[in-house]
């Protein structure tokens, strides 16, 4: 049995009150169709239960009118809660959206975390970067945490490089090259230090060999189990909370020693988005913790 | 054809964006060099790599666009900034002071080559040409650079050949052995004939004092030497050493002071004074045999440049320095080889004057003068501490066979 992953104990959440397909900036949002608000809330309710069944802590963020999107907390920014001495909560990077329909998300996202202590820093204006969206760490057993960056559709490769000066750390850079799996979050799933989700399909080669060399045991999707949103999974220790299981994918999963928990987002995959999407881990450590801490 | 210059940075080698980059351009049917490479040394640093690609116009474009989703950037490149000198011999004020090494400069979005290296000098647009002008030259009107924007100067080249190349890395051999040495500037000598490259000749009055000049006259009569510069001292003691027989009035064949011979040279200076020139004394059958009679006779060009110590002086010799600079310059066209040939000062005010290109070897008993040359900015200049006699029979040995 392999350790679990330190982060994924803490979310922050947005209810879907003002949740909706008003706009289509992925290929799976399609305005004509209309999403059952009832329906929504309830999946979203859930998934709350479900996380906090497996042990998690949710915090929420209140919804607002005309930002349909802010229910997806993942694309808010890059956390990290890496004591530095301050008393500080951590750090947050909030994310430069690549459309102007998610723009303004933007100033209500640093709101919630500067109201809170967080410490805020910004990336470059020019760089797009959409958060742990397209941005996940990954810590090989007795290794160093190293941030997988996904760029092309939404985030800048050059971001990268930003963020590894912001945050001090090694950050490996993926392109995605599928335009239905347009964040890395639909792609790539950490689930503990030798393990994750992994849709390489969504990849050019040069990705996947950068995967390949980072993750000793992936459980490689095919394309089609990629698109049933399967890696979009939010793992709390042994638990993965999946808005869709395909057979074998659970199979492995428990053959691993995982508890698989379903958990139908079926109104937000209108959207584009699964569970991970919905989630934003507020408890991610990304620095080398300081002499002392451990 | 089309080069442009991107740049890269971060994590490009873990995140295998370099390699990606390299792929692409050449999928694309461009070419690339990298021009600079700093790799970050922690897996936290980034690293950095700076690219020159060269493509057909229609296609560099799209690549660069192609490159630029994956963070890599063209460097930006404006232009150069020019500004009219106001006066003659005056740069305006933060003029860009150029290097001896190959360059170029942008222009109306154009790169042009800088045609004539020099360190030291203000760099002149003209039309679509850029060249090197010495403060004292430059005209009131010329459009000067000014600062380091659009300029862009090419790291020092190897020589072709990897063993001259290994034997010219270390900068000063006092302990290799000089017959090699000796051997390979031969060499070079001869791969610039071949190439049709002028050999420049710089010589000190030790060549004399040391008996070397009978050796140096072979070489210029055999077509070793295209253009030699020296001071008054050189050809005066050449001159008094064939006419004479002594250099500084001490015999040149026994070694010993002859009476009166303090005066030696004092006298031949002013016999050549006299005649009115080196050549006419040449020609009155005055100067019998020597280097600077060997140079007349071969119609080799020669510049004597004045100091302020000299006695005299030859009438050959040009007494205002910057006037004898300028003389030197219109040389150095084509020069491929220069051999210093225990001389400080005039080797340093050639060296000043030479394209980093050049292949200079400074020969000379006195270590300081190789390290005071290439403190002075000629870095290519390999030294070789020895006695200049020697190594010019040596040398002419190589060349010629032995007499």
């Amino acid at each position: 049995m392999s350790t679990t992953l330190p982060w994924g104990r803490r979310y922050l959440m947005c209810p879907p009150r003002h949740f909706g397909v008003l706009y289509e900036i992925n290929p799976w949002m399609r305005t004509e169709v209309t999403v059952d608000s009832d329906t929504a809330f309830a999946q979203w309710e859930r998934l709350v239960d479900a996380l906090q069944a497996a042990g998690a802590q949710v915090e929420i963020m209140p919804s607002q009118p005309g930002l349909p999107d802010l229910v997806f907390t993942a694309n808010a920014g890059i956390v990290d809660a890496t004591p530095d001495g301050s008393g500080r909560p951590g750090r947050f990077v909030p994310s430069h959206f690549r459309h102007p329909e998610r723009q303004p998300e933007t100033a209500v996202d640093i709101d919630w975390f500067a109201r809170r202590g967080w410490k805020i820093e910004r990336l470059p204006d020019q760089l797009d970067h959409e958060g742990a969206g397209d941005a996940l760490p990954f810590t090989p057993e007795g290794g160093r945490t190293v941030l997988v960056s996904g760029y092309s559709f939404r985030s800048d490769a050059a971001a990268a490089t930003a963020l590894s000066q912001l945050l001090g750390i090694p950050v490996r850079l993926v392109q995605l090259v599928d335009p239905r799996l347009y964040h890395l979050d639909l792609t790539f799933c950490p689930l503990d230090g030798r393990r994750a989700i992994v849709a390489p399909s969504g990849w050019d080669r040069y990705g996947r060999k950068v995967i390949e060399a980072l993750v000793p045991e992936p459980l490689v999707l095919t394309e089609e189990e990629a698109l049933s949103f399967c890696a979009n999974s939010v793992v709390v220790g042994r638990t993965v909370v999946m808005p869709a299981t395909p057979v074998r994918v659970g199979r492995q999963l428990e053959a691993w020693g995982f508890e698989v928990v379903e958990c139908r987002v079926d109104e937000f995959l209108k959207a584009g988005g699964g569970c991970r999407c919905l989630t934003l881990a507020l408890d991610v450590r990304l620095s080398p913790e300081p002499a002392g801490e451990r | 054809m089309a080069t442009e210059t991107i740049e890269v940075t971060g994590h490009i080698l873990d995140s295998l964006l370099l390699p990606k980059i390299l792929d692409t351009i050449l999928e694309a049917g461009c070419d690339y060099e990298i021009l600079d490479v700093s790799i970050g040394k922690t897996n936290v640093d980034p690293s950095r790599a700076v690219i020159a690609v060269t493509g057909d116009d229609e296609v560099l474009g799209p690549v660069l666009d192609d490159l630029q989703v994956h963070g890599a950037n063209r460097t930006v490149q404006p232009d150069a900034t020019l500004v009219p000198a106001e006066r003659d011999g005056v740069l305006p004020a933060g003029f860009y002071s150029t290097t001896n090494l190959p360059g170029e400069v942008r222009v109306g979005g154009r790169w042009l080559p800088i045609e004539n290296p020099e360190m030291d000098c203000g760099l002149v647009v003209r039309g679509d040409r850029a060249v090197t002008v010495p403060m004292h030259r430059v005209k009131a009107g010329d459009m000067v650079v000014v600062g380091s924007d659009g300029v862009r100067v090419a790291a020092p080249s190897k020589p072709r050949d990897t063993q001259v190349f290994e034997f010219m890395g270390s900068e000063v051999s006092s302990e290799k052995p000089k017959g090699l040495l000796v051997a390979r500037v031969a060499d070079r000598l001869r791969a610039a004939r071949e190439r049709g490259g002028k050999i420049l000749v710089v010589a000190g009055p030790a060549v004399v004092h040391t008996g070397g000049g009978p050796e140096l006259a072979r070489m210029v009569e055999a077509g070793w030497v295209d253009v030699l510069f020296a001071g008054n001292g050189f050809a005066t003691h050449d001159i008094e050493s064939n006419v004479l027989g002594t250099s500084l009035g001490v015999s040149v064949e026994e070694g010993t002071p002859t009476e009166g011979g303090h005066a030696n040279h004092l006298r031949v200076v002013n016999e050549v004074r006299r005649h009115g020139s080196i050549a006419a004394a040449v020609e009155a059958g005055y100067v019998t045999g020597g280097v600077m009679r060997a140079l007349v006779e071969k119609g080799v060009p020669f510049v004597l440049a004045g100091s302020i110590r000299d006695d005299g002086p030859l009438p050959d010799v040009i007494t205002d320095t910057v006037a004898a600079a300028d003389a030197m310059r219109e040389h150095l066209a084509g020069v491929q080889v220069a051999l210093m040939l225990a001389s400080t000062l005039h080797a340093i005010a050639t060296g000043n004057c030479l394209p980093a290109g050049v292949e200079t070897f400074c020969v000379d008993i006195n270590q300081a003068v190789v390290t005071k040359l290439a403190d002075r900015g000629s870095h290519q200049a390999l030294g070789i501490v020895t006695d200049v006699g020697l190594f010019i029979r040596e040398l002419a040995d190589e060349l010629m066979g032995q007499p």
